[in-house]
């Protein structure tokens, strides 16, 4: 039964390639119902379906595909013409054949599909009865269907009783076959569905050989193919042959037609595609890890000759890994126009069932994409313009109403855009009003009335791709029920796309998908934070700016800061993925602007490390899902990086105002069990001052730590020795002042509630307001009282009256 | 003569049986140490058992949940079963060694204080959890009872299934 599979196999991925194709030239054929070559490669299909169906046993699928042939025949001769609803039974009929393959590659049998009645109007059109056919069609449907089930059912089952004992052996040995034949297509089409049809000629002409050699090739295992299952009895044999012999002259018919170039193509089985991609994964990780063991070599060996020549194999090696990577890249690459082939059918579809007039303009259809996105993006973007049909674009009243053709167009195109493929489909509909979007979602409970009044425009357009929304006022069939937009989202960001919408109302919605060419290996800015390292995919990265401390304003709690002639929110890295801070040392910070759509965000970093080609890896079924990480991958020294979700942390920084809070809560909550738990740190550039200060705070027993300017004040609190309680700072000091002091304090989240202490002999009104507002506390002015001082540092420090 | 290569064969199937039916008996455990306890996992399930090395922490996950490490270019969670048993950490020790365990395509770094050794164990001594943690919630599958010692048997599945 093997060989039998193989043609089956083989069978059905041509079919689906064949009717793939047939439905873009049909709706072609609406528009140009002249146009012969069209026709002809229409019945040519049919044609060849209901060949390599008969020679299969697929009776319905026969009997179906040979009345579409009668017509297309007809019309090919001129003796019908195609009108809408010709058209429409014909369409009928191919999604008939659409289904039966499919359950023919689900079950390696075509029963239990209806074709009766679409295969009277068929008759019908063949005949030149056109009356009343739309009518008559769901009358006939129910007759027919219930006839032709029995009908079917009587061919079925043999008449059991009435055979000798020789045809029942004959009888049950072929049920038997056929069973096993099912199990193994059941088992087959597992593996088929994983994979879908490889790339199409764009041709309808260079197909022809293909399917003819095929055909052949077909022939000559059928040939085989019955004598295999032998020990069957004669009766299967003799049936076998039969078939071989009605083949023949099918299979001399597209002999004939077949033009005389070849096409350069081999099937290759996608999962030998994947693999090979994941060995170049190793390759480049492999890679990765040489060139940076040739920077170590070149560091230790400085000068040496043979280093010459290190280097050189290791920039060959990378050259021929990255050029070996695209390569194998391309291999899997398809032309996204296999995606956007459906569309002007289901265009059509729509525009009759919504009663408008829709045209859908299709461009850069070439462009190339990674099939595993391929397969990923047909989803959303069905849902997408089923939404403009509906939604989108007016009635034909409407249009002429407001000025514009009667006839709505969606333009659907697709270009590259440095390492990114924009998918983006246009409407020149009634567009997005951002009121009105609020306004629903304020109804259905999808956002607060106080983020309605914050949010953009740009924001506002996005609710639509909130989940339970919906801006129709009725479920239609087509769309209204909220579901769909948010498939698109989530597919979209599964593939780490980027979805930008642009509205105007009364001028139409374009919305914009930004993907990646590739989902395995991508470019990654790696930064530092702490001791850890994280991979931002590049894609998102719009530019890293160096900031000194000073230029991060806090406003209504959050992190800001001026880029250009933006405000762009800030947020650190560590208080995202809870890195815990022994201290930042260093004065400056990396901001990394992240950009997704058309929200930014602006991510401190402590130092970025460099641009890294990284593999995605998967962190497994144990810990996927981890908000803010998309994966990981494994670095040249062997260690494993994360992979940040740009998409996700967009959504984190908005919460991480809290996490702060909460963090620097945590250190300042720690059990004091005695009183030299408690540390005071005195700031005085006068030995004089802080010995007075010692004096007055030691018999409280509390530590006390010494500082002779702020500037030593700040280096010791960043050191983290000490857990400083309470600081007494006086105003006065050379290199950096006390109002400093407390303002470069005050920056440290970890340090917002440290109680700072002015200690000075400056009594003016306006030193007092410059002491708050650098952060400080309490003022106290020398000289004073050393109780007064011990007080003041008790209240500060909480200090606990058993102590005492 | 005939008669005792019969005798001979015989009683050597008769061997054979008995160490097949011994192997049926017996379970094969890998035992370690965690705290003062001695547990054991099905050596079956253990994929390898390696020195510890450097692991990336993973945020907004449980504190024992320790991070992933590179196992041979696979990324590979690693889960510290002190801190997962509500026992104090403690530093890493010369003893201290992963256990990498898996259960169909689920793989797990464990750590763990120490090993003991290998262990056959007869079926019959191993009894069920106490009843204070049956159920099919708990992640001991048995309890092993050697002459000197009792032994907990975990269940590899529930050590390797996501619980957070």
């Amino acid at each position: 039964m093997d060989e039998f599979q193989e043609i089956l196999q083989d069978f059905l991925v041509e079919s689906f390639e064949l009717v793939e194709k047939l439905d873009e030239d049909l709706v072609e054929l609406e528009s140009r119902p002249d146009d012969l070559e069209l026709l002809n490669g229409i019945f040519r299909v049919a044609h060849t379906v209901k060949g390599a169906s008969s020679f299969l046993n697929f009776d319905t699928l026969t009997h179906l595909t040979h009345h579409m042939e009668d017509v297309l025949n007809k019309a090919r001769h001129g003796e019908l013409s195609i009108t809408p609803d010709v058209m429409d039974v014909i369409l009928e009929s191919i999604d008939l054949m659409k289904a039966l393959l499919e359950k023919i590659r689900d079950t390696s049998s075509d029963d239990g599909i209806d074709v009766a009645a679409c295969v009277a109007r068929l008759d019908k059109i063949s005949n030149g009865d056109l009356s009343g056919l739309a009518d008559a069609v769901k009358e006939e449907a129910n007759q027919d269907s219930e006839e032709t089930v029995q009908k079917e059912e009587a061919e079925e089952e043999p008449d059991y009783d009435n055979m000798d004992p020789d045809e029942i052996e004959a009888e049950i040995e072929r049920l038997l076959a056929q069973r096993q034949a099912e199990d193994k297509a059941k088992r087959e089409a597992k593996i088929a569905a994983g994979e879908e049809v490889p790339m199409m000629p764009p041709e309808a002409s260079e197909e022809e050989p293909k399917k003819e050699d095929k055909q052949e090739k077909k022939e000559k295992k059928k040939e085989e193919a019955p004598k295999a299952p032998t020990p069957a009895p004669v009766s299967h044999n003799k049936k076998a042959s039969q078939k071989a012999s009605a083949e023949d002259p099918k299979a001399a018919a597209p002999a004939k037609r077949a033009p005389a170039t070849v096409e350069q193509t081999i099937r290759v089985d996608v999962k030998r595609l994947d693999h090979l991609m994941n060995l170049i994964g190793e390759l480049v990780l492999a890679k990765n890890r040489l060139i940076k063991i040739n920077d170590d070599v070149e560091e230790r060996y400085e000068g040496e000759e043979f280093l010459e020549e290190l280097n050189q194999v290791v920039s060959i090696v990378s050259l021929v890994t990255t050029d070996l990577q695209i390569a194998v890249m391309k291999t899997r690459m398809l032309p996204i126009g296999k995606v956007f082939n459906k569309f002007p059918r289901m265009i059509r579809d729509l525009s009759r069932e919504l009663n408008k007039k829709i045209e859908l303009v299709i461009s850069g259809e070439d462009t190339e994409l990674d099939k595993s996105i391929v397969e990923e993006i047909g989803d959303p973007l069905v849902h997408i313009i089923r939404n403009s049909c509906d939604h989108g674009i007016e009635t034909p009243e409407e249009r002429l109403a407001k000025g514009k053709p009667e006839e709505g167009t969606i333009t659907l195109k697709a270009y590259n855009e440095g390492n990114q493929i924009v998918i983006q489909i246009d409407d020149d509909g009634k567009g997005l009003d951002p009121e009105m979007l609020k306004q629903k979602s304020l109804e259905k409970g999808i956002i607060t009335e106080k983020e309605a009044e914050q949010m953009s425009d740009k924001e506002a357009y996005t609710l639509i791709f909130k989940p339970g929304f919906s801006t129709a006022a009725a479920v239609t069939s087509v769309s209204g029920r909220g579901v769909g937009m948010d498939v698109v989202k989530t597919n979209i960001e599964k593939l780490n796309g980027i979805i930008d919408i642009d509205s105007e109302i009364d001028k139409g919605t374009s919305i914009k998908l930004k993907i990646p060419l590739t989902l395995a290996i991508i470019q990654a800015l790696l930064v530092g934070v702490q001791e850890e390292h994280y991979a931002i995919p590049l894609a998102s990265v719009l530019e890293t700016v160096r900031i000194s401390k000073d230029e991060i304003y806090t406003v209504e709690g959050r992190s800001v800061m001026r880029l250009r002639d933006d405000v762009l929110s800030l947020v650190h890295i560590g208080d995202i993925f809870e890195v815990e801070r022994i201290l930042d040392a260093s004065e400056h910070a990396y901001v990394v602007v992240l950009g997704l759509g058309t929200s930014k965000l602006g991510l401190i970093v402590d130092i970025l490390v460099g641009q890294e080609e990284i593999v995605i890896k998967s962190l497994g079924d144990y810990l996927k899902g981890i908000e803010g990480i998309a994966g990981a991958t494994i670095r040249g020294d062997g260690g494993v990086t994360l992979i940040v979700d740009v998409v996700a942390l967009m959504d984190m920084a908005r919460e991480t105002k809290a996490t702060q809070i909460s963090s620097s809560d945590e250190s300042a909550v720690r059990e004091k069990t005695k009183a030299s738990d408690y540390t005071v740190m005195i700031v005085d550039d006068s030995k004089t001052d802080r010995t007075i200060m010692r004096k007055a705070l030691e018999p409280m027993g509390v530590t006390l730590v010494e500082a002779s300017d702020g500037q030593e004040a700040l280096n010791l609190l960043k050191s983290g020795d000490y857990n400083v309680d309470a600081m007494l700072i006086d105003i006065e000091m050379p290199r950096m002042d006390g109002y400093t002091l407390a303002s470069e304090i005050k920056k440290y989240n970890r340090y917002k509630n440290l109680p700072l202490i002015a200690v000075t002999s400056r009594t003016s009104k306006s030193d007092r307001m410059r002491g708050v507002e650098s952060g400080m506390v309490e003022y106290i002015t020398k000289p004073y009282s050393a109780d007064y001082l011990a007080s003041v540092v008790q209240r500060n420090v909480n200090f606990k009256p058993e102590f005492l | 003569m005939s008669d005792k290569l019969k005798e001979i064969i015989n009683k050597q199937a008769e061997q054979n049986d008995s160490v097949v039916d011994q192997l049926d008996d017996v379970v094969q455990l890998v035992g370690f140490v965690i705290g003062d306890e001695e547990y054991a996992v099905p050596i079956l399930s253990i994929q390898e058992i390696i020195k510890p090395f450097p692991w990336t922490r993973v945020p907004q996950v449980p504190k024992y949940v320790l991070g992933v490490f590179n196992l041979r270019g696979s990324v590979i969670p690693l889960i510290d079963l002190r801190t997962k048993f509500g026992l104090p950490p403690k530093k890493q020790s010369e003893d201290t060694r992963f256990i990498v365990m898996r259960n169909g395509s689920d793989v797990a770094g464990f750590v763990i204080d120490r090993l003991t050794m290998a262990i056959r164990i007869k079926k019959e001594n191993v009894g069920p959890p106490p009843d204070t943690v049956n159920g099919d919630d708990t992640i001991i599958d048995g309890v092993g009872k050697q002459a000197d010692k009792i032994i907990t048997i975990l269940k590899v599945n529930k050590l390797l299934e996501r619980d957070f």
